[in-house]
C-alpha cells in the first residue's frame, strides 16, 4: 500500500514487540533442536600456564559421552579475532592458557548432565607462568610474556601542533590520573547457540552482533570454504559490545561438522562472566593548559588498557580512545600515546564507546578543574571550547557542518537554571554536573562498508535484505523507516530478510553507532537503484518516457496502467537480469597516519551534553542521582522512541559506570555480587536530542548508541566534586571512595 | 514425583524429579519459553512467574512445590488478540528492546497490579527492584506500567 505520509521521524509499531510481549519470541535457547547434543567446556583453573597434558579418558568413558574435543581437533587454523593483525585467540587452547576460565577442552554427549559431569572429569597438567594482572605487572622487566610477540599489544601516538610551548606559555595547566574499571556487558540474554547440518553446510543459529564477521572466523577455524558455513543471527538479547566477539559459535559448529548431529550452547551466567569480554580498564595520565580567558591550549594524555589475555577488539580501543582524548573542543596543540596491554585477565574488548566513556571521565574532569582555578561557570568554560563547523579535532580533521555540540551545551545551561536550588537537606550534600562528548560514528580510519538490497517478493512486494543484526536497539524498524520513506510505502509494506549469510550480504558489525548511519545509507541507495531499475524497465516496456513515470510502491505508472513489480521483474528475468537494488556504502575516512596519528578517522561525529543532580547522604556516603537530562545531536531521528530508548538505556549504563561497577576478576561470578543498576539505582532520565543534519546521513542521520552512555559517568562525577567539593578521579565512585571524599574535606 | 497443577487457566501435570526448577518444567515440558534464564541463581528475574498470584523467581522454585497451585506465566497473561493493558503498554511506551527481561518485568508488574490496582510511582518502582533490565533503563518500563494502571481506574 503505498501512502504519502512520512516514515522517517514516525515511531510507528516496531514487528517485534508483539511476540516479545507475549512470550512467543525465541532466542537461540529457545528452539526446540531435535536430536541435538549439548555441549559443556573444561575452563582453565589456571590464569597463566603451559598445558603438559589433557587427560580426557574418565570423561570419554562416562555413559552418553559422545566425544571430547581438544585444540588437535580443531581442522583449521585455530586462531580468531574481530582485527585481522590481531588474530591471537585459540577457540580451544594450544599449548598454553592465558586466563582463568580459557576454555581447554569440548564434551559432546547425549544429555547436558552428562556433558558437564564429563567436562569436570577432565585432567589438565599445567605448568604454571608468572601471571600479570595489571599493565605495569605485565610490562615489567621480568614479566613472563603472554604472548610471542611480548605484552604490549598494541600503541598509538598522536600529535598535533607544539605541545610543550602550549604548556610553557599557558596561565593553568591542570594535571591529574584516572582511573576505570572493568565492567562486565550484562546483556540479559547469555551467549547461547545451536548448529545443524544442512546438507553439506554446517548452519549456526547464534545471539550475534556480527553475523558475517562471524561467518569469516568459523570458515577459518573450520578449514571450510564460505559457502560451507552459514550464520543465522537469532533473536538477540542485548549485546553493547560482548556479542561481537564468537562466543559458543566455534564449539557447536566444531561439534556438528565433526559428529555430524545437531548440537547447541547455552552459556551458564558464569560461564559468560569468566569467558566473555570486558570493558578495558584504563589509567589515564592528564595534563591540560588554558589560556586566562580559558581557552584551552593543549592537553597532553597517556592512556594505557588492560586488554587481558587475547586482544579482541584492543586496537580499536585504543585508538578510538586516542583519538577522542580531548572531547568535543578545539585544542591546537595535543600529545596522546595510547597502549593496549596483554594481561592474565579474561580479554577486554569492545564494550558500548570504545574507550572514549574512560578518556571522557578524564577530559571532562579537567574542564571543571580549569573551570575552577579561573573561576569561570563550567558550562560556559565549555562554550567557549566547544567545536563549530570547520574546526579542526586533535586529528587534524576539519569537521562538516553537523557539530551540534554549542547547542547542546546551550540546552543544558537553560535546563540547569531552571532546576533552581534543591530544598536544603541537613542530612545530605547536593550538587550539579556537566559531561559532554563527542562520538566519531563508524570505525575509525578503516573502509566499513554496508551493503543491501531490495528484491521483489512472491507475493509482489518489497522485501528488504540487510546483513545488520537488531540486537534489540531496533536497527529492523529504523532501516524499514529509511526504505520505507524512500519507496514512499509504510514499514508494514515491506518484508525483512536479515542477518543471515546465505540470504543477505555483509553489513559490517552493529557496533560503533553505525548502523543507522552506514546501513541506512546503504538501504537508501538500495530502495534508490531498485526504483530507477523498474522506471527504466517499465520504460522499455511500455515505450514511455522515463520522465512520465512513477514508482507506486506495487509497480511503476505511466499515463493508462500501473506496471506491476511481478511484471517487471518478470521482464528482466527474460532477459537474464533481476529487478533488484544493491545499496552500498563506506564512510568516507583517511587512515590515521602511523606516527602523528593524523587522518580523518570518520565522516561525522555525533555530539552530547548531560546534566545530573546528585545527593550525597552525609552519613553513609551513598549517592544517589536525583536527575538527569540529557541531550544528543543525533543528525535526524528516524525512529525518535528508539532514539530516547537508547538515550535511557546508555545513561542507565553510565550510571554503572559511574557509581556502582567494578569487575573483580578473582570473585564476581554472577549478579548476586556484581551489582548493575536495577530501577531504585536510576534517575527518572529526561532524554532529548536536536537535530543537526549531516549532510551525509541517510535523510540526516549520524548515530546514538555509544553516546548514550558518554556523558553520563563525568556528569555523575563532577556533581559529586560539586556537593561534597573533592574530586574522585578513580570510577566507580563507590560508597568506599566517596567516604573517604567525605572524610577528607567534611563537605562544602 | 507426580504433579498437577493449573497452568494459564488448564489442569497439567507432570512426572518429575525432585531437583526439576518451575522454570525448567515449564520451558521443556510445556514449551513455555516466555520465562528465560538469566542468572539462575535469584538475582535477574528473567524467570519470573506467578504461583497463586504472586511473583516467584522460577529458576529457584521448585517444580514440585506447585501441586496444586495456580500458575500464569507470559503466555497466560495475554496473546495476540487478547492483549492485558500491561502488554499494550509496554508496547506503546517502548519498554520492549532485546526483550529479555519482558516477560519478567511484566509479570512482576502483573503481582503488583493484582493487589494494587493503584500503586504509586515508588510501589511500582520496588515491584520490579528484583527485575534487571539492560537496555532501556527502566524509565520506559515505569512509565508503561504507570500508563497501564491509569487505564485500569
Ligand atoms: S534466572 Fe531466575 S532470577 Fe535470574
Ligand atoms: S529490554 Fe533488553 S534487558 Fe530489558
Amino acid at each position: 500500500m503505498s501512502s504519502l505520509e512520512k516514515v522517517v521521524g514516525v515511531d510507528g509499531d516496531r514487528r517485534d514487540t508483539l511476540s516479545k510481549v507475549t512470550g512467543r519470541e525465541r532466542f537461540s535457547g529457545d528452539y526446540k533442536v531435535p536430536g541435538a547434543l549439548a555441549l559443556a567446556i573444561a575452563r582453565s583453573t589456571e590464569a597463566h600456564a603451559l598445558i603438559k597434558n589433557i587427560d580426557s579418558s574418565k570423561a570419554q568413558a562416562l555413559p552418553w559421552v559422545v566425544r571430547v574435543f581438544t585444540a588437535r581437533d580443531v581442522p583449521g587454523e585455530n586462531s580468531y579475532g574481530i582485527i585481522p593483525i590481531t588474530k591471537d585467540q585459540p577457540m580451544l587452547a594450544e599449548g598454553k592458557v592465558r586466563f582463568k576460565g580459557e576454555a581447554v577442552a569440548l564434551v559432546a554427549a547425549e544429555t547436558l548432565e552428562a556433558a558437564r559431569e564429563a567436562a569436570a572429569l577432565i585432567r589438565v597438567d599445567y605448568e604454571p607462568l608468572k601471571a600479570s594482572f595489571t599493565p605495569e605487572e605485565a610490562l615489567a622487566d621480568g614479566a613472563d610474556k603472554i604472548h610471542e610477540k611480548g605484552n604490549l599489544c598494541f600503541e598509538h601516538d598522536s600529535l598535533m601542533g607544539d605541545p610543550d610551548k602550549a604548556f610553557a606559555e599557558a596561565a593553568v595547566v591542570v594535571e591529574d590520573t584516572y582511573t576505570t574499571s572493568s565492567i562486565e556487558h550484562s546483556y540479559m540474554e547469555p551467549e547461547s547457540g545451536f548448529a545443524v547440518m544442512e546438507d553439506d553446510i554446517v548452519a549456526v543459529t547464534v545471539s550475534t552482533q556480527n553475523p558475517h564477521y562471524d561467518h569469516a572466523d568459523l570458515c577459518r577455524l573450520l578449514g571450510l570454504e564460505n559457502d560451507k558455513v552459514r550464520v543465522k543471527q537469532a533473536t538477540t538479547g542485548g549485546g553493547f559490545g560482548g556479542k561481537l566477539d564468537l562466543s559458543v559459535h566455534s564449539y557447536v559448529a566444531l561439534a556438528t561438522l565433526l559428529t555430524g548431529r545437531p548440537s547447541r550452547l547455552t552459556y551458564t551466567r558464569e560461564e559468560s562472566f569468566a569467558a566473555s569480554a570486558k570493558r578495558h580498564s584504563f589509567t589515564m595520565k592528564y595534563r591540560t593548559a588554558a589560556d586566562a580567558e580559558g581557552n584551552l591550549l593543549a592537553v597532553d594524555a597517556e592512556l594505557i588498557a588492560d586488554t587481558g589475555a587475547y586482544a579482541s577488539y584492543g586496537v580499536a580501543v585504543a585508538m578510538r580512545a586516542a583519538v577522542h582524548a580531548a572531547g568535543p573542543y578545539m585544542v591546537p596543540n595535543s600529545r596522546v600515546y595510547s597502549r593496549a596491554v596483554y594481561t592474565n585477565h579474561v580479554f577486554s574488548g569492545a564494550m558500548r564507546g570504545f574507550g572514549v566513556p574512560q578518556v571522557a571521565l578524564a577530559h571532562e574532569s579537567q574542564m571543571e578543574k580549569i573551570a575552577a582555578k579561573l573561576g569561570i561557570d563550567p558550562i560556559e568554560l565549555r562554550l567557549k571550547n566547544a567545536l563549530k563547523p570547520g574546526d579542526k579535532t586533535i586529528t587534524g580533521q576539519v569537521l562538516g557542518d553537523s557539530v551540534g555540540i554549542r547547542e547542546c551545551l546551550e540546552k543544558i545551561k537553560a535546563v540547569r537554571d531552571g532546576w533552581g536550588a534543591a530544598a536544603d537537606d541537613p542530612d545530605c550534600f547536593r550538587g550539579i554536573g556537566v559531561g559532554a562528548m563527542l562520538y566519531g560514528i563508524g570505525n575509525t580510519g578503516v573502509s566499513n562498508p554496508s551493503t543491501a538490497q531490495i528484491r521483489v517478493n512472491e507475493a509482489g512486494g518489497v522485501t528488504l535484505y540487510t546483513g545488520c543484526a537488531d540486537i534489540g536497539q531496533g536497527s529492523d524498524h529504523a532501516l524499514l523507516a529509511i526504505c520505507a520513506e524512500t519507496l514512499g510505502l509504510s514499514r508494514e509494506d515491506i518484508a525483512l530478510v536479515r542477518a543471515d549469510t546465505k540470504l543477505t550480504t555483509n553489513a559490517g558489525a552493529t557496533s560503533a553507532s553505525r548502523q543507522t548511519y552506514i546501513s541506512g545509507n546503504a538501504v537508501k541507495d538500495a530502495s534508490e537503484k531498485f526504483m530507477a531499475k523498474a522506471i527504466e524497465e517499465t520504460a522499455k516496456i511500455t515505450g514511455k518516457d522515463i520522465a512520465d513515470l512513477c514508482f507506486t510502491g506495487t509497480g511503476v505508472k505511466g499515463a493508462e496502467r500501473e506496471v506491476t513489480l511481478t511484471e517487471i521483474a518478470e521482464s528482466l528475468k527474460e532477459q537474464g537480469n533481476e529487478l533488484i537494488g544493491e545499496g552500498y556504502f563506506d564512510p568516507e575516512t583517511v587512515p590515521l597516519d602511523h606516527h602523528t596519528g593524523q587522518g580523518k578517522p570518520y565522516s561525522t561525529y555525533g555530539f552530547a551534553a548531560q546534566l545530573t543532580r546528585v545527593h550525597v547522604d552525609k552519613a553513609t556516603a551513598e549517592v544517589k542521582v536525583e536527575k538527569l537530562f540529557a541531550v544528543h545531536d543525533i543528525g535526524k531521528a528516524i525512529y525518535p522512541q528508539g532514539v530516547i530508548g537508547q538515550i535511557s538505556g546508555g545513561s542507565a549504563m553510565g550510571v554503572g559506570l559511574a557509581l556502582m561497577e567494578e569487575f573483580d576478576h578473582a570473585s564476581d561470578k554472577n549478579f548476586d555480587t556484581y551489582l548493575i543498576p536495577t530501577v531504585l539505582d536510576v534517575p527518572d532520565v529526561e532524554a532529548s536530542f536536536i537535530e543537526h543534519a549531516e549532510p551525509t546521513g541517510p535523510y540526516g542521520a549520524k548515530g546514538v548508541g555509544e553516546p548514550a552512555l558518554i556523558p553520563t559517568a563525568p556528569a555523575i562525577v563532577n556533581a559529586i566534586s560539586d556537593a561534597v567539593g573533592v574530586r574522585i578521579t578513580s570510577l566507580p565512585a563507590n560508597l568506599e571512595r566517596v567516604h573517604r571524599a567525605l572524610q577528607l574535606m567534611g563537605g562544602k | 514425583m507426580f504433579v498437577e497443577f493449573t497452568l494459564n487457566g488448564e489442569k497439567v501435570s507432570a512426572e518429575i524429579s525432585g531437583e526439576t526448577t518451575a522454570l525448567a518444567l515449564l520451558r521443556e515440558n510445556f514449551d513455555l519459553i516466555g520465562a528465560k534464564e538469566g542468572c539462575g541463581v535469584g538475582e535477574c528475574g528473567a524467570c519470573t512467574i506467578l504461583v497463586d498470584g504472586v511473583a516467584v523467581n522460577g529458576c529457584l522454585y521448585l517444580a514440585g512445590k506447585l501441586d496444586g497451585r495456580e500458575v500464569v506465566t507470559v503466555e497466560g497473561v495475554g496473546g495476540e488478540d487478547a492483549l492485558d493493558p500491561l502488554q499494550k503498554k509496554f508496547m506503546e511506551h517502548g519498554a520492549v528492546q532485546c526483550g529479555y527481561c519482558t516477560p519478567g518485568m511484566l509479570l512482576s508488574a502483573k503481582a503488583l497490579l493484582i493487589r494494587n490496582p493503584k500503586p504509586t510511582l515508588d510501589e511500582v518502582k520496588v515491584a520490579i527492584s528484583g527485575n534487571l533490565c539492560r537496555c532501556t533503563g527502566y524509565t520506559p518500563i515505569v512509565k508503561a506500567i504507570m500508563a497501564a494502571t491509569e487505564e485500569g481506574k
